[in-house]
């Protein structure tokens, strides 16, 4: 009975709302950061997606790219990281830096349509070239990395790490337009490979956050009596085992010694994971326990199966593997930090029911579907399409499952 | 049997826990793989090679006899050094004037080196199996020898005189007070001991037998065959390994929890 009446306290992640500024006739899906951009993400996602689904089975030509797939990476790494990263701080920053001012209104519109340019830009590249491109899409990074100064300026520098990780992300995207504007010898393909280790890196870290909040918010609601703490050491070993392996990839991309690394980044990956392993209490039943534990297992197959590959001598499949990082652990980070801080900061209870359990689902499927092609190359057609819809899927039962959420005022009746 | 159980139901976390450590062995291996590189197959062999090599090794019935061997001596010698060091060490504790007069012993068992214990038993025992096990019983024993005299030393008078007031029949007295806080001591010195053992073991073959998988580094050396030479240390890094952070930390751990 106890537990019931706690119910109705106020939630845990509400004390940075104090300082909500005071900007008059702000719609509800400008309230705060994370709104606008999971209204829009979502959607884009779906169509996205499904599009480079059609592309990939041969179903569809896109005849204004001559670069189709390193465009398609670029894309689905840093168009997809900007808007995380924009719904992530502009969320988080409040919450680890009380007195730091939401950004809201009329200034998170402009923010928000910057990113919509990026994207704009990008799709219509072939007209409109790679310098604009590349203005729209590092301007909305830059704009990001001064947004998040406080963390790296931070005395104690409690969360530093995010910042100077988005500094590096920052150079390799613009290495990465300086490659294709002809301006670097590099290889795209070499850069964006990188990227994806300096994102993994940033969404460890950044899960590292969601984690401690998301899974404490949780037990106080479900009345268990302990603690989670998310350990710094075992998310340092697998930032510093990732970060080798990217490099040792950008210089050595076919040696063994990276085999072996991968193993060890995977392994790494998945020592993270014992942090949900508290000393009292049992967790590992709650569903969010389990969603947020498949992202790292999702990327510790990825990087284990890519070190598998390089020393089995088969090097072509990295490119599948690699997709349990991408498809799988990234997109389920990102689906994961879109439905928590959907609940909870649209003052509700993290809730798990059958739409969540299908999302997180399906994603686990399109990315076995995806990431196993080698072991089915006689469908492989088949797989990259479906893979791709199934993929798509969670984020149209998010937009109905959220969206009514995002458009409304929090339900606590708490601004924001 | 609370406590089997406990240890059983506590293994499955404990084992997941190791995942940092597999990473940092993987990394190794990956610097390992480096020097492979760097310095060619002659002088340090691929990992992988290695490994391949090591499974070969271990389909083939000659090098499983040399293993057998090995442990038969190392069995040999650890359950000597066990029985032996447990009980003197135990009995010793008991004693302040035994305990004072043994230090010094045992620090001169400890400080002489193993190297010089295998010429001496080489003179003693000539080349075979009695070398090989008395060298890792001298080896072994003082590590046990003081774990258990400390053990027995360290037992808590007050805890002694509750047992005493509350009048508890022996077996009591001995299984929940004395049993638990000895063993706590004893069983940490007996796997450090096992480590000690493994180790002197291979040492004492290589130097002293034709046979064990100490002798069949020997023969690799001399052949420079470096890759076998590299399975064979795989093999003994890898058994005591498992041995020690699978079978019997689980247990230690356990144990060591009793000593506060």
């Amino acid at each position: 009975m106890k537990h019931e009446e706690e119910k109705p306290q106020i939630l845990h992640a509400t004390n940075h709302y104090l300082y909500y500024p005071d900007e008059e006739g702000v719609p509800s899906y400008l309230a705060y950061g994370f709104r606008p951009i999971f209204l829009l993400l979502a959607p884009y996602l779906v169509i996205s997606m499904i599009l480079w689904g059609f592309v990939w089975s041969g179903v569809l030509n896109i005849p204004f790219m001559d670069n189709i797939l390193i465009w398609h990476v670029y894309e689905m790494l840093f168009g997809i990281l900007t808007a995380g990263i924009l719904a992530f701080l502009t969320t988080g920053l409040p919450e680890l830096f009380p007195g730091f001012v939401p950004l809201i209104g009329k200034k998170l519109r402009n923010v928000v349509i910057l990113w919509v340019l990026g994207r704009v830009s990008f799709w219509f590249i072939d007209v409109t070239g790679v310098y604009v491109a590349a203005f729209f899409n590092l301007a909305m990074l830059g704009y990001l990395i001064w947004f998040a100064r406080p963390a790296v300026l931070d005395k104690l520098q409690r969360h530093a790490s995010l910042g100077y990780t988005m500094v590096a992300i920052f150079i390799i995207e613009a290495w990465f337009f300086a490659a294709m504007a002809g301006l670097a010898q590099t290889d795209p393909m070499d850069i964006l490979k990188l990227a994806l280790g300096s994102h993994i890196i940033l969404i460890l870290l950044a899960l590292r956050r969601v984690n401690m909040e998301a899974v404490n918010e949780l037990m106080e609601d479900k009345g268990i009596d302990d603690v989670y703490v998310s350990r710094p050491p075992l998310t340092n070993l697998a930032v510093f085992t990732i970060g080798l392996f990217s490099i040792v990839e950008f210089l050595y991309p076919a040696n063994s010694a990276l085999g072996w690394l991968g193993l060890a980044a995977g392994a790494s990956v998945l020592a993270i994971t014992n942090d949900y392993i508290l000393k009292d209490k049992f967790i590992l039943n709650q569903p969010y326990v389990i969603y947020l534990s498949l992202i790292y297992v999702l990327i510790a197959a990825g990087y284990a199966l890519m070190g598998w590959a390089i020393l089995d001598n088969k090097i072509e499949n990295v490119s599948h593997f690699r997709h349990f990082i991408t498809s799988g652990g990234y997109g389920l980070a990102y689906l994961m930090v879109m439905i928590i801080i959907g609940w909870i900061h649209t003052g509700r209870h993290l809730t798990s029911n059958i739409y969540t359990h299908l999302m997180v689902g399906l994603i686990v499927i399109a990315t076995l579907m995806r990431g196993l092609i080698p072991f089915f190359e006689q469908h492989a057609q088949t797989l990259y399409l479906l893979s791709s819809i199934i993929w798509a899927v969670p984020f149209i039962i998010y937009a109905k499952v959220f969206f009514g959420f995002l458009m409304a005022p929090r339900a606590d009746g708490i601004k924001g | 049997m609370k406590f089997a159980l406990k240890i059983l139901k506590d293994f499955p976390s404990y084992l997941w826990s190791g995942w940092g450590a597999v990473a940092s062995i993987l990394l190794f291996i990956a610097l390992w793989d480096v020097g492979n590189q760097v310095y060619g197959d002659l002088v340090l062999p691929s990992p992988l090679e290695t490994f391949k090599t090591l499974v070969l090794m271990l389909h083939d019935d000659a090098v499983i006899a040399e293993i057998e061997t090995t442990l038969y001596r190392a069995s040999m010698g650890f359950g000597f050094s066990l029985i032996l060091g447990s009980a003197l060490g135990l009995l010793a504790g008991f004693f302040a004037t035994a305990s004072m007069m043994s230090r010094p012993i045992v620090t001169i068992l400890v400080g002489m080196p193993p190297i010089a214990w295998i010429v001496l038993a080489m003179i003693w025992f000539g080349m075979g199996d009695e070398t090989v096990i008395f060298t890792v019983i001298v080896a072994s024993f003082p590590i046990i020898f003081v774990g258990a005299l400390q053990g027995t030393r360290t037992l808590d008078g007050e805890l002694k005189e509750m047992a005493e007031s509350f009048n508890f029949p022996w077996h009591m007295r001995f299984f929940d007070v004395y049993f638990p806080h000895i063993f706590s001591y004893v069983f940490p010195a007996w796997v450090s001991g096992l480590g000690m053992a493994w180790k002197i073991v291979i040492m004492a073959e290589l130097l002293a037998t034709s046979n064990g998988i100490g002798a069949s580094l020997a023969v690799a050396r001399s052949q420079l065959d470096t890759p076998t030479a590299l399975s064979i240390v795989v093999i003994m890094i890898a058994s005591l390994m498992f041995i020690e952070y699978i079978i019997l930390e689980p247990i230690k751990r356990e144990v060591e929890l009793w000593r506060d």
